[in-house]
């Protein structure tokens, strides 16, 4: 064997090596057919007793073995000559001579500072933690399900440094979006969340928006969505990596840039069948509400003092004491139900095993009318055929969303959604009254405001409108490995991702929206998304002397298909048949999209360590990809790392008990969206006899090149005290150059949208992870966790002469998402602000006064897009404990933030309408403008008191008239709702007891506990709104809108009660 | 053992081999590509979004000539308060993203085919876009767009207005040699492509040259360019009569609208901006040219065609239908003069209408005496039932009435100025036959006219490029300067003669295809009107007598809503009377009461350039927030509010003049 790996051994032909194999086979089967076998059993136990389920007990020299079971049994055929290494993650291995004894009882000792961890790494490998230069960061399905969400992606937040966790909203379904060590692209449509890999297949997480505002009018800010990765049922999950940084995640290659989420789901044990039955109902609530004022009802107040009484604002008179006041805000909401049940089954034999699991997910949403259903199925097995190992997934799932506008949906076509009325609903107007008798909307102003020009009332919108989404997805993979030799093996794997959502949206007759569509209005849209991959894989592992090295190398295709239809229409001919068989063949519309992304990739990893000490890995990939020009579309991605681990070096103390330092470097990247090298046409116009044909408004390049990312981290690992305190330590920092981008540029260019390669992202930024263990008895034990993080992302070099690159066409308020180039915010947001007094050189003098315009009597404003926040956070951190006494068990999950803009467009929004409690300054008797004159330079101080009349430039204003000016020049300045927002969260807290005890004299039933959870149940903020958690618009690619809270679903805090069952 | 070798070896060629072709999936299989489409579907494409651009320019200079109301915030900064600091965007997006980023594509697949005439074509909108675009932004990316140069560019640099203009030249000089050429064989034919002149060569040769005539007439301040005879040159090449006119046919056939800003695509590109919502009213300085020109007191036939009306005395029957009514002709907003109205309510203050299908009682509290008494006045004299009681007033309107849906005395008069909407199919109108604006839906089902629109700006109207009218009038006024009074005056009444005419023909038609019968705004005009209205004072009857600002007010009706109307202000420096000695052409032009723009037009006197609105500051989100450093590097002022008073290339007697106004 050892001729093989000469270096002679390069040249050896494939016959020779065919021929090795050969003998090597011979070899290993000679030596299992000599031994005189018997049947051994034995229980492998932790030294307090307790069961090590699922220890790996092998024959030394042998590829035999098998796993305890989950009360640590198992039974093995050896010969007493044969030594047994008995193994399990947390332990440290044990080897036994099997002698003459049938019955072994084997006690595994922890390991020391869990020096033999092992962590899920890049396609799968499991590597031992101690060997990896970056930065890993893994859960397990224990403590994922401590405040199980039936989003995974929700169940991260505070659990792994360097993870930022978004909700899109607390609408049922709502989607989340996640980042890793801040975003590396800014345009819209550009991903900023990892890559997520299910047992080894890439799992699409996208959250699709079917629609757009033109065909259909749903853009992301007007209703609920989901990210895929919702999809996977949470019970299934065996264990979630989170490779961070690009070193980690570098053989994904083009897909790498952003990070990667492994997930292995659970598979089955050999032993006898286990099923588990757990059932959750729980009960969610809006956290926390915007607050409108009470004391002044409808009207506005004209120039000339003249109270207008048509109008939904509330900047009338006082409201009379004896009149009824309506909480519209507050009854709208309801509380919500999940009930959320799971089923698995599972077990094994020696060669084989299997996972079977079901689950529904139940939820009604706070917003009545509005759920969100997900069943999932899933199968796993896996079947040995001597070295054959055969591994196969299947999971399907169905998940059905109900849903609501929650803002003005339709593009140029009038209307509003549900949320934005809600917040805007005047206190003396009894929102539950929608409809007339006879099924039309009641409206306050019928009769007297043109129903295109009217408001929806909310629960018209919920009652009547109809919004659903429905994905089917179905997604499967088959593994085969074979184990050529002990240091040998083959994988090929074929994966299928597979899902289609069908979106529906129908606008009911009677709404008040553009007259063309008053009759009705009706959209469906399909998306159809397919992905096909196929690996082939091989590893070599060989040990010379001290050194260990391993090679391995691969390749890859991936073959990813979109599909969508879109269908819409208005005007329904016969009322009450909502179909497009009901509307005429002119206002029909239908439109079909098709992107095709394809992928090869081959790859190769070397790895060589030296006596536990030094180990350095090194790995290449080349990708080609579909989405680049020709001579652009193949790239190599290196990485290199290396953990030294110095504690081998000195002698063993009881201080430090293990230390490790570690530093990678790695070059990843990204390809191109789809099509994006050529310039597409617009749909044709037909005008008279003549038919026009004109581009579209996005450039597409020829000459696009990948976006390639550098960074480099450097860290350390750190155990005290026997490996009851740790430290994990990283500090990292990433440029991506060549970013793929369409940024509005100038229009001179004959495009709004222009595809380039442009500009730099850097981020830069630190992750801390304390592990501890304070308390350690038998009945009692307290353990923590404690992560911190921080990133700072900045726009680096960028075209000159743009200021501003706007990753979305979305303003929400008077503030838009923006990153600043030459080094400015990543998450930056650019506004309106008052103007301050200049110097001499005309340059604003910061905290100077405000300049006020003698023109309007009010404040001045600046206008041309000036940044007004930053809405990244200082840091996060999350304080996670576990506190164990006897079988009842504690564990609460602390969530901190500090820092980060975020703008409050709700309290905007309620201020344009007069209900903002801030408006009742002064009891609206007066107000106040003091600056310097915008023309003079000179002080300017005027009190507009309500009762009286002022003339500013020629006109002759009321004080009334001027107050809600006043109002309205305070809401256009973005800083007003702007404030930098600190938080603690309790994210969640539980309570469990496990009865298991209590079953121990019988034996049907293994295993029985109940939990108590809340989730949310208290936030500390200096932020004055709703939960400052919300992202309208959440989701967008790029920068996206984060930090911007804009007349969203309030987020949630849940209670709930579950048991779980095993037998 | 020895096949797996092979099928292995085999299985690595066929991948190296395959994965180019397997790759090679990244064109769009539903959307043709830029390189894909035909010439003669390019050129209507063009067309269309041309007249658009074009039409939405018209609209907001209209409103800084004085032409144009508007209630709209960005629009009304134009009007009356001259505060612009928006409303620049709409005219540089749609010219750039929906006509330039086309000319390139469609000049090389035309020279591909050997198709001169769409070749010319392209020439011709390159200058008729980018000296539009000199016109109102005096600096513009040029020589690198997309259009000139045939490379995308991301940040274009700029050219200054000199260098535009010659370029925009040159094109037309081009586009008229390509024009002389015959095209290839096999070359699509000019007629499938175009709507304009229905592929007539010799018109779009004439076109040519008057678009060269109107370019040339720009330099009329400066002494060492301008050149009369040359001017004179072109029009005799140009369109010699109406039927030479081009013009973008209106039609209301469809509801389809475009892919960038959601208007339909068949109706008028003026109709787009300035008839398709209820914003826009007609100016007083517009209305009194039309009444009383040169003092006369004379109404002008094109009155009744241009100024909107609304139905009023409503007579509903049982069924709620208007039985009776009498019309209710607009009087024009007073944004130059007293302005009273606005005065008291604010500079963006009248109101829409409503429509009421039963009684309706509005109670309106007056404490001011005064109104009080003037308001009640008004009430009596409209014949309306009210009551007082104190400070309140109600007033019963009844049902049928159109009236301000408001409880503010205030606003209860801005039925008198009736805005200028009209509708189409595609926004909310249900006869295509019927653009008639109503204020509801119950007032159409009545048939309760909100108003009637204006003969430019109907969905229906045919959008004015270039007309036989206009060349008379730049000959009357290019004679003028060369002290030929005869011919200035021949040229004069020729124009007035010509755009009757086509007024008239117009309206002609739209009586036979039967738009009169919901609308009599649209049907001819009465020719004994017409000939009263020439033998008249307010038409110039001898030419010893003729002034230039005859001239100029009689094309500036005819134009109407028209860039070259605030082109032709600029040339005369609006009402400060300092062109030559033609004495002050647009009498009574100046900043109204409301006018709130010092930061903006610097200048103290109506002598000082800077006084006047001389061009449109550059759109900070389209150009400056993605370009300043261009934009800076040609006018170092681009970015300051007063570059809105900064003259353009064309707009300065001298180069020096210009540069030192960049620098």
């Amino acid at each position: 064997m050892t001729t093989i790996l000469n270096k002679s051994s390069i040249k050896i032909t494939m016959r020779k090596l065919v021929t090795a194999l050969l003998v090597l086979l011979f070899l290993q089967l000679s030596h299992t057919a000599s031994a005189q076998e018997r049947t051994i059993s034995g229980t492998v136990v932790s030294p307090d007793a307790t069961p090590v389920a699922g220890a790996s007990v092998i024959i030394k020299g042998a590829t035999i073995g098998t796993h305890a079971d989950v009360n640590g049994n198992f039974t093995i055929k050896a010969s007493p000559s044969d030594v047994l290494i008995v193994s399990s993650v947390g332990y440290t291995a044990k080897e036994v001579k099997v002698g003459n004894s049938s019955a072994l009882s084997i006690t595994l000792e922890p390991a020391k500072s869990e020096l033999q961890e092992v962590v899920v790494t890049a396609l799968g490998i499991k590597k031992e933690r101690k060997a990896l230069g970056y930065a890993v960061s893994d859960l397990s399905a224990g403590e994922l399900m401590k405040n199980k969400n039936t989003n995974v992606v929700n169940s991260l937040a505070g659990k792994v440094p360097g993870v930022n966790i978004t909700q899109f909203s607390g609408a049922a379904g709502a989607g989340a979006s996640i980042t890793i060590r801040g975003g590396n692209s800014t345009s819209d449509g550009r991903q900023n969340q990892p890559l997520f890999v299910i047992d080894g297949i890439i799992y699409d997480n996208s959250t699709s928006v079917t629609g757009n505002t033109g065909t259909d009018g749903l853009s992301r800010s007007n209703t609920t969505y989901s990210n895929r990765i919702m999809d996977i049922n949470p019970e299934d999950i065996a264990t979630l990596s989170v490779l961070k940084g690009a070193a980690a995640a570098a053989l994904y290659g083009s897909r790498a840039a952003d990070g990667v989420v492994i997930i292995t789901t659970k598979q089955g044990k050999e032993g006898k069948a286990t099923v588990n039955v757990n059932s959750k109902i729980s009960t969610s609530w809006a956290n926390k509400l915007p607050e409108a004022q009470t004391v002044f009802g409808p009207g506005s107040y004209a120039t000339n003092g003249v109270l207008n009484t048509l109008t939904y604002d509330s900047w009338g008179p006082k409201i009379p004491a004896d009149s009824t006041l309506y909480d519209n805000i507050g009854r709208f909401f309801q509380n919500g139900i999940i009930y959320d049940n799971n089923v698995s089954l599972s077990g094994g034999t020696k060669t084989g095993s299997f996972y079977l699991s079901g689950s529904n997910f139940n939820q009604t949403g706070i917003i009545p009318g509005t759920d969100y259903n997900k069943t999932t199925f899933r199968f796993n097995g896996e079947q040995k055929y001597g070295r054959l190992t055969l591994n196969a997934n299947v999971a399907y799932s169905v998940a059905n969303t109900d849903r609501t506008l929650t803002t003005s949906g339709l593009y140029g076509g009038g209307g509003n959604g549900a949320m934005g009325a809600v917040y805007s609903w005047p206190q003396t107007f009894n929102m539950k009254h929608y409809i007339n008798p006879d099924g039309t909307q009641y409206r306050k102003f019928a009769g007297t405001v043109a129903l295109e020009d009217d408001i929806n009332n909310p629960y018209w919108i919920i009652n009547e409108d109809d919004l659903t989404s429905k994905t089917n997805r179905f997604t499967g993979g088959v593994n085969g490995n074979f184990a050529v030799t002990d240091w040998w093996d083959i994988t090929g794997k074929i994966g299928y991702d597979q899902y289609t959502t069908n979106d529906y949206t129908y606008i009911a007759p009677g709404s008040a929206v553009s007259p063309m569509y008053q009759s009705g209005r009706l959209s469906k849209d399909l998306l159809a998304y397919t992905y096909i991959t196929t690996t082939v894989m091989t590893n070599f592992h060989k040990t010379f002397g001290d050194f260990d090295t391993h090679l391995m190398l691969g390749s890859t295709t991936e073959n990813t298909t979109t599909e969508g239809q879109n269908h819409w229409g208005y005007n329904f001919v016969t009322a009450g048949t909502v179909s497009f068989n009901n509307i005429a063949p002119e206002n029909k519309f239908f439109t079909d999209g098709t992107t095709r992304k394809r992928l090869v990739g081959a790859y190769g990893e070397f790895g060589i360590s030296y006596k536990d000490l030094i180990y350095l890995t090194a790995t290449g990939r080349n990708d080609w990809s579909s989405t680049l020009p020709t001579s652009n579309r193949s790239y190599f991605y290196p990485s290199l790392s290396g953990s030294f681990v110095f504690t081998q070096l000195l002698h063993n103390n009881n201080f430090l008990s293990f230390g490790k330092i570690r530093g990678s470097w790695a070059q990843v990247g990204k390809d191109a969206n789809p099509y994006a090298t050529l310039t597409y046409v617009n749909s044709p116009i037909t005008i008279a006899s003549y038919t026009g044909i004109g581009n579209q408004y996005i450039s597409g390049n020829p000459f696009l090149k990948p976006e390639i990312q550098k960074s480099w981290e450097i860290g350390g690992e750190f155990k005290f005290l026997d490996g009851r305190l740790g430290l994990d330590y990283t500090y990292y920092h990433s440029q991506t150059q060549n970013q793929i981008a369409q940024p509005r540029l100038s229009n001179a260019s004959g495009y709004i949208l222009v595809s380039i390669n442009s500009g730099s992202v850097i981020n830069k930024g630190m992750e801390i992870a304390l592990t501890g263990r304070p308390i350690a008895k038998r009945d009692f034990s307290w353990d923590a966790t404690l992560n911190f993080s921080y990133n700072v992302g900045r726009l680096g070099q960028f075209i000159p002469g743009v200021a501003y690159f706007y990753p979305t066409d979305a303003q929400f308020g008077t503030v838009k998402a923006a990153s600043i180039p030459n080094g400015g915010y990543f998450l930056g947001m650019t506004g309106v602000k008052y103007l301050r007094e200049v110097d001499k050189n005309g340059n604003e003098i910061p905290n100077g006064r405000y300049q006020v315009d003698a023109k309007t009597g009010l404040y001045k404003l600046n206008t041309n897009n000036p940044i007004v926040g930053n809405r990244e956070p200082d840091f996060i951190a999350g304080f996670s404990n576990t506190l164990r006494y006897k079988n009842l068990s504690l564990s609460f999950l602390l969530d901190i933030r500090k820092g980060g803009d975020v703008y409050n467009g709700t309290e905007y929004s309620l201020v344009i309408n007069g209900l903002s409690k801030r408006t009742l300054e002064n009891n609206r008797q007066s107000v106040t403008v003091t600056g310097v004159d915008s023309q003079t330079g000179e002080d300017f101080t005027q009190t507009y008191e309500a009762d009286k009349s002022y003339v500013i430039n020629g006109t002759t204003y009321s004080g009334k008239n001027m107050i809600q000016r006043y109002w309205s020049n305070y809401a256009s300045n973005s800083l007003n709702f702007i404030t930098s927002v600190n938080w603690l969260k309790l994210r969640s807290v539980s309570l469990t007891y496990d009865f298991s005890n209590l079953l121990k004299n019988q034996k049907i039933i293994k295993g029985l506990s109940a939990t108590v959870t809340g989730t949310n149940l208290a936030t500390w903020t200096n932020y004055k709104g709703m939960d400052p958690e919300v992202s309208a618009a959440g989701g967008t690619g790029g920068s996206g809108s984060t930090g911007i809270d804009y007349l969203g679903v309030p987020a949630t805090a849940s209670g709930a009660f579950g048991i779980n069952l095993t037998f | 053992m020895k096949n797996i070798k092979y099928i292995v070896a085999g299985c690595i060629l066929i991948t190296i081999v395959s994965c180019k072709k397997w790759l090679d999936v990244n064109t769009d299989p539903d959307n043709p590509n830029s390189t894909s489409v035909l010439v003669q579907n390019r050129l209507p494409w063009i067309q269309h979004f041309y007249t658009y651009t074009a039409g939405v320019t018209n609209f907001r200079t209209s409103c800084q000539a004085g032409v144009l109301y508007s209630i709209t915030g960005s629009a009304n900064a134009l009007s009356t308060t001259w505060t612009a600091s928006s409303g620049n965007v709409t005219p540089y997006q749609t010219f750039f993203v929906e006509v330039s980023a086309n000319i390139n594509d469609m000049y090389k697949s035309a020279e591909a085919k050997g198709a001169y005439y769409y070749m010319a074509a392209a020439d011709v909108f390159s200058a008729l876009g980018f000296m539009q675009m000199l016109d109102l932004y005096g600096e513009m990316p040029y020589s690198q767009t997309t259009a000139i140069s045939g490379i995308s560019l991301p940040s274009p640099k700029y050219d200054d207005g000199k260098t535009i203009y010659y370029g925009c030249m040159a094109k037309l000089d081009e586009a008229i040699s390509l024009f002389n050429k015959t095209q290839d064989p096999g070359a699509p034919s000019f007629a499938s492509g175009d709507m304009w002149n229905n592929g007539d060569v010799s018109k779009w040769i004439k076109f040519c040259y008057g678009l060269k005539a109107r370019y040339m007439l720009k330099l009329s301040k400066k002494a060492d360019l301008f050149n009369a005879d040359s001017v004179l040159y072109c029009i005799s090449q140009g369109p010699q009569s109406n039927a030479d006119n081009v013009f973008q046919r209106g039609y209301n056939n469809s509801t389809v609208t475009d892919y960038l800003l959601g208007d339909p695509v068949v109706t008028n590109g003026n109709w787009d901006y300035a008839g398709y919502g209820s914003n826009q009213r007609i100016s007083q300085y517009y209305y009194n040219l039309l009444t009383n020109m040169r003092d006369s007191k004379v109404t002008d036939p094109r009155m009744s065609k241009i100024v909107p009306a609304s139905m009023t005395d409503i007579k509903l029957d049982a069924s709620g239908k208007v039985v009776s009514y009498s019309w209710n002709r607009s009087v024009g907003v007073d944004s130059y003069g007293a302005s009273e109205r606005l005065v008291a309510g604010g500079p963006a203050s009248i109101k829409a209408v409503s429509y009421t299908a039963s009684d309706k009682n509005i109670t309106y509290t007056i404490t001011d005496g005064t109104a009080k008494a003037k308001f009640i006045a008004d009430q009596q004299l409209a014949g309306r039932a009210f009551t007082v009681d104190g400070d309140n007033v109600t007033v019963t309107y009844k049902a049928g009435s159109i009236y301000v849906n408001d409880n503010n005395y205030l606003y209860a008069g801005d039925t008198s100025y009736v805005n200028m909407r009209t509708f189409s199919i595609a926004t909310g109108g249900e006869d295509p036959l019927d653009v008639d604006w109503y204020p509801s839906a119950d007032a159409m089902k009545a048939g309760a006219v909100g108003s009637t629109g204006s003969y430019q700006i109907r969905p229906v109207s045919d959008q004015e490029i270039l007309t036989y009218h206009e060349m008379c009038f730049i000959k009357a006024e290019v004679y003028m300067r060369k002290g030929d009074l005869a011919n200035a005056y021949t040229a004069y009444r020729q124009g007035i003669q010509a755009h009757l005419d086509m007024m008239q023909a117009k309206l002609t038609e739209w009586q036979a295809e039967g738009y009169t019968k919901t609308n009599p705004d649209m049907a001819p005009m009465n020719q004994s009107d017409i000939n009263a209205y020439l033998s008249s004072d307010a038409v110039c009857q001898d030419a010893g007598s003729l002034t230039m600002s005859d001239i100029m007010l009689q094309k500036y009706v005819a134009m109407g809503v028209s860039l070259e109307n605030y082109n032709d202000m600029r040339r005369f420096d609006f009402s400060a009377g300092d062109i030559g000695s033609f004495g002050t052409v647009y009498p009574g032009y100046d900043r109204g009461p409301l006018f709130a723009g010092e930061a903006l037009y610097t200048g103290g006197t109506p002598k000082d350039p800077r006084y006047w609105q001389r061009r449109w500051q550059l759109p900070t989100t389209l150009e400056l927030n993605y370009n300043s450093a261009n934009a800076l590097a040609v006018n170092a002022h681009a970015t300051e509010p007063n570059v809105w008073s900064m003259p353009v290339w064309w707009d300065c007697a001298t180069d020096d003049q210009y540069y030192g106004y960049l620098k």
